[in-house]
């Protein structure tokens, strides 16, 4: 498949095509748990009225004439049967299975819109009004602004008006210089990508070669970045080697030379360190020097020094920044996440250095609207780790449960569909991302990054409207 | 201004069960493993002596074997704090515990007990106080506001039913524009639900109730079918971005009209009606080919300014010169400039609908995540229209998420006039929440539907009869708020100045902490 960026160096395709996903059906092996169970007590009298009643088809009559097993995946929960049975003999349970997926963040709910979107690229639609809690934490502690009446809107879902989820990657310059009519400065190093989502390397499981093909290949598809550790590198993703974005450690780099010359942008990964400005700008040369037009992204995993770490990269010429947060400290503390990437955004625009770089954020995110939630906290775009890992089979398990059995075991023969999944579930949160962006009126995902004046936050509206200030 | 007390007859109360007992939902269900059961009814005895009725259904001692569930068939079991069928039971043959589909029946908004009591009002227009009524369980919003009085009394069922009839009426046009005053006895009418979201049945049942009421029901965007024309009176016609079956011949028709910019389930995402959905009958009332998805596209093309908005209600106003003009708008972050705008382009009604309303068949990301809930945007933009010195000129309706009467009573002490209601009359016609409306043949309840055998479990006389008895509950839970707070009349509940809460507490409402304690600051 033809490769569609256009990043730094490559020329623009004279033909214009607009970007989309080719989805497919992607239903596999591995099955979630049916949400409800339908049980049957010996009350029954064999009248049949379910059979009749059910819209869904779960009750059917045998070849013996009499009501067979219910087909308990097709059952939707509108109790419709119970309501017709004269004998009360029907009863729509939750399965116990179904409510032990996932924990209190990756809620049995969410797996299961994961799954949808894995599953048929679509968008999960349902009727009737929002049933959740009024708001919450975290991601869940503030509401989208949206367009009405006197502000020009977009109506790109169904395709009329176009709405680019394009955005660049890398430094921009501060300025740009000039000689007589000659531009001096260097030009930018940017890397464009189609969707503001990339691929991280799995988390807390290692990644086996299957796996990493099936990210790769998935990101080749997408035309987005995976990131994969350098040490599982292994000349299999040569041929991808374009939509990869190596992740090493800095005292580590030594060992991956021809890795760094190839590629087109690294990852260093300071995790949890405390960085000085010396000690950046040391690594940056040493990686520039082997590859001078590489595009050099810093990864810190310290939420405390987030800040600090933030600006000292900026000042040593880093291009992008990643702000991971782990994803059990956000199921811990949702508001983590939010906190971080607003602080980081803001601490950045207050020096006037923002612009300088790209953030990435990674963390937490468990549904399709927590991508245009980190973009308008302030991230240029979103590593998305725990999600495709779940479509693929994991189970949420932090690294603890599944140490030896993880259930997230791609065979060789599963790498197409298991890509296909991850393609299918980012094209849904880009349908879902799009939705947004129509209902904001915003054209570019790009202008909805920081716009924090069209979030409406939760407890700022409590002290506004219940509290006792003006 | 005449506005003394209004000379209304309240439409009957009927009972009007559901074909079946909904009990089935109920609480607790007690189950019987018959190969211990020995028939010897010291279970039922101790039952009936004890409530005085039997819960035991007789029909499940027939079967020879196996687990049988009994269902208490007349809803007054007492679940695990009795257990007396299970104490007397000499071969420890019962169970008592909490209905499993009970647990599963709706949501954190619209909880089990909530739907549960909803059907209770719709079957005979009284409740029982076995389920909570009032607030449902979403930790926000108003879950966490309460009235004063209901911290500090328990709320006796019989109580309200003895209250005397206050005057809950409302006049919907404030404004000197020579247009008729409209006064309907209840701050309610009923929300636009287009014709292919739901049933023709549906309609003419919402139609006739709005017409025992005398107040209004909508059409909303898809069109004027032609079984409304006898009930034009009580019916509202929305002009959508669609425009879908709307002529200046239904503007003519209509008492009131309603602009709809926005709703609340999917702000900035226009209308999505599913091919399915689309049957011959619909098509031609909306005047398209049948079979095809319709959109309906975000926002008005023809509004891009507020002169524009002026222009389009002035339109409306000379189509019809005898209308009101009622403008439904979402809650944007700046609802307020919003509000202040319709009020200059002319309009009588603004209608506020906050993010959690319903809708047929919306995106879950737009569900959860856009606009702002009522409870917040109906304060903003009430203090900003006094502030600007308007709002005694327009009638501000509020709707999406409001459930119950203590809801609208609290969404008027909130600043409201009144509120517009849609959900709930879809609850009483036997809604359970379940979220299915836009599936394959649609609603398996038949209410959101066009499928020509699911619609027919709604009869309209029937479900008329449901939504007329459970606006007379309501009517009663206004009547008994208003004479607890020592009001006279609905119009003296809503703050005459701006919404202020000090200490938590405001207009005999208390926002309460988390925990569900009374809010102290410092």
């Amino acid at each position: 498949m033809e490769t569609r960026n256009t990043a730094s160096g490559n020329v623009f395709k004279e033909r214009y095509y607009r970007y989309h996903i080719d989805v497919r059906d992607a239903s596999w092996k591995i099955r979630l748990p049916k949400k409800f169970r339908v049980k049957i007590y010996n009350n029954c009298v064999n009248i049949q009225e379910c059979v009749q009643a059910c819209v869904y088809n779960v009750h059917r009559v045998g070849e013996d004439s009499r009501l067979a097993e219910p087909l308990e995946e097709l059952c939707r929960g509108c109790h419709r049967c119970t309501l017709v049975c004269p004998k009360g003999a029907i009863c729509i349970e939750l399965n116990p299975e179904f409510q032990k997926l996932g924990d209190s963040y990756f809620t049995p709910e969410r797996i299961e819109n994961l799954f949808f979107e894995a599953e048929t690229g679509r968008i999960p639609v349902s009727g009737a009004g929002y049933g959740g809690d009024f708001a919450g934490r975290g991601f869940n502690g503030f509401w989208f602004d949206f367009s009405e009446i006197v502000r020009p809107t977009r109506d790109g879902i169904h395709g009329r008006e176009y709405i680019s989820t394009t955005v660049d990657l890398g430094r921009k310059p501060h300025s740009l210089v000039f000689r007589g009519s000659q531009l001096v400065s260097e030009f930018p190093r940017l890397i464009e990508l189609p969707i503001p989502i990339i691929l991280d390397s799995p988390l807390y499981s290692s990644s086996g070669r299957n796996l990493s093909l099936v990210l790769a290949r998935t990101a080749n598809k997408l035309g987005t970045l995976s990131i994969i550790e350098a040490e599982d590198y292994f000349d299999g993703l040569k041929p991808y080697i374009f939509n990869l974005m190596p992740r090493i450690r800095p005292n580590g780099m030594m060992d991956y030379p021809q890795l760094i010359k190839y590629s087109r942008i690294v990852e260093l990964d300071y995790r949890e360190e405390m960085i000085s400005e010396d000690e950046m700008k040391a690594d940056l040369r040493y990686v520039r020097e082997l590859n001078p037009s590489i595009i050099v992204c810093a990864r810190f995993s310290s939420v405390n020094g987030m800040v600090c770490n933030a600006e000292i990269a900026v000042r040593s010429g880093v291009d992008i920044i990643h702000i991971h947060v782990d994803d059990r400290s956000v199921k811990h503390d949702p508001d983590i996440i939010v906190d971080t990437i607003r602080r980081v955004h803001s601490h950045l625009v207050e020096n006037r250095i923002r612009d300088e770089v790209s953030l990435v954020s990674s963390g937490g995110i468990a549904e399709a609207a927590h991508v245009p939630k980190s973009i308008i906290l302030g991230a240029d775009a979103v590593a998305i780790g725990l999600v495709y890992q779940i479509v693929l089979g994991c189970r949420v398990c932090y690294g603890d449960r599944h140490r030896d059995d993880c259930p997230m075991n791609v065979e060789e023969a599963d790498i197409g569909i298991a890509s296909q999944r991850i393609v299918n579930l980012i094209s849904s949160w880009r349908d879902q991302l799009l939705e947004v962006l129509g209902g904001m009126g915003l054209r570019e995902v790009r202008r909805l990054r920081g716009e924090l004046g069209r979030a409406i936050f939760y407890r700022e509206l409590e002290e506004k409207v219940f509290g006792d200030s003006e | 201004m005449m506005q003394g007390k209004l000379i209304f007859k309240k439409p009957e109360v009927k009972p009007a069960p559901f074909k079946q007992s909904y009990f089935i939902m109920d609480k607790y269900d007690v189950i019987m493993d018959r190969a211990k059961c020995i028939t010897c009814g010291i279970c039922t005895q101790t039952c009936s002596s004890y409530i005085g009725s039997a819960t035991i259904d007789y029909e499940a001692f027939k079967k020879p074997e196996g687990i049988l569930r009994i269902i208490n068939t007349s809803n007054r079991c007492l679940g695990l704090d009795c257990q007396r069928c299970v104490k007397v039971c000499p071969t420890g043959a019962l169970t008592v515990r909490i209905n499993p589909q009970y647990l599963i029946l709706g949501d954190k908004r619209w909880t089990a007990d909530l739907i549960l009591s909803t059907w209770e009002q719709a079957e005979s227009g009284k409740y029982s106080g076995r389920y909570e009524f009032r607030i449902g369980d979403s930790g926000g919003g108003f879950d966490r506001i309460r009235f004063d009085f209901e911290l500090e009394d328990k709320l006796n069922p019989s109580d309200v039913f003895e209250v005397e009839d206050l005057d809950t009426s409302i006049v919907l046009n404030r404004r000197k524009d020579g247009r008729p005053k409209i006064t309907i006895p209840i701050p309610i009418y009923s929300a636009d639900m287009s014709f292919g979201s739901i049933s023709l049945e549906v309609m003419i049942a919402r139609a006739i109730a709005a017409k025992a009421w005398k107040t209004f029901t909508s059409t909303g965007e898809g069109g004027y079918p032609k079984e409304l024309i006898p009930f034009k009176d009580n019916v509202i016609t929305q002009v959508a971005t669609g425009h879908f079956g709307v002529s200046a011949e239904t503007i003519k028709r209509a008492r009131i009209v309603c602009l709809k910019y926005a709703q609340g389930a999917k702000p900035g995402l226009g209308g999505h009606l599913l091919a399915d959905k689309v049957t011959p009958e619909v098509a031609e009332i909306r005047e398209v080919v049948p079979n095809i998805s319709l959109f309906s596209p975000f926002p008005f093309h023809n509004v891009y300014s507020v002169e524009d908005h002026y222009r389009h209600v002035q339109l409306i106003k000379d189509v019809n010169p005898k209308a009101l003009v009622s403008v439904k708008v979402s809650t944007p972050i700046d609802v307020d400039m919003v509000a202040i705008g319709s009020y200059y382009a002319g309009a009588n009604i603004l209608q506020i609908d906050g993010g959690f309303g319903g809708t047929g068949a919306a995106p879950d990301i737009a569900k959860k995540n856009i606009a702002m809930p009522i409870e917040y945007a109906i304060p903003i933009v009430h203090n900003y229209l006094v502030k600007e010195g308007v709002r005694d000129e327009i009638v501000l309706m509020a709707s999406g998420g409001i459930r119950t009467a203590f809801d609208i009573a609290k969404i008027i002490a909130l600043g409201a006039d009144g509120a517009v209601i849609g959900t709930s009359e879809l609850v009483a016609l036997g809604c359970k929440r379940c979220g299915n409306c836009e599936r394959g043949r649609g609603c398996p309840s038949g209410i959101a539907t066009t499928d020509p055998a699911l619609k027919l479990l709604i009869e309209p006389e029937w479900g008329a009869q449901r939504i007329i008895n459970m606006y007379h509950s309501w009517k009663k839970q206004l009547d008994y708020i208003l004479s607890k707070l020592g009001l006279r009349s609905i119009r003296e509940l809503r703050p005459k100045g701006v919404v202020k809460f000090k200490n938590g507490r405001f207009n005999h409402l208390i926002h309460l902490d988390h925990n569900g304690g009374v809010l102290e600051r410092v």
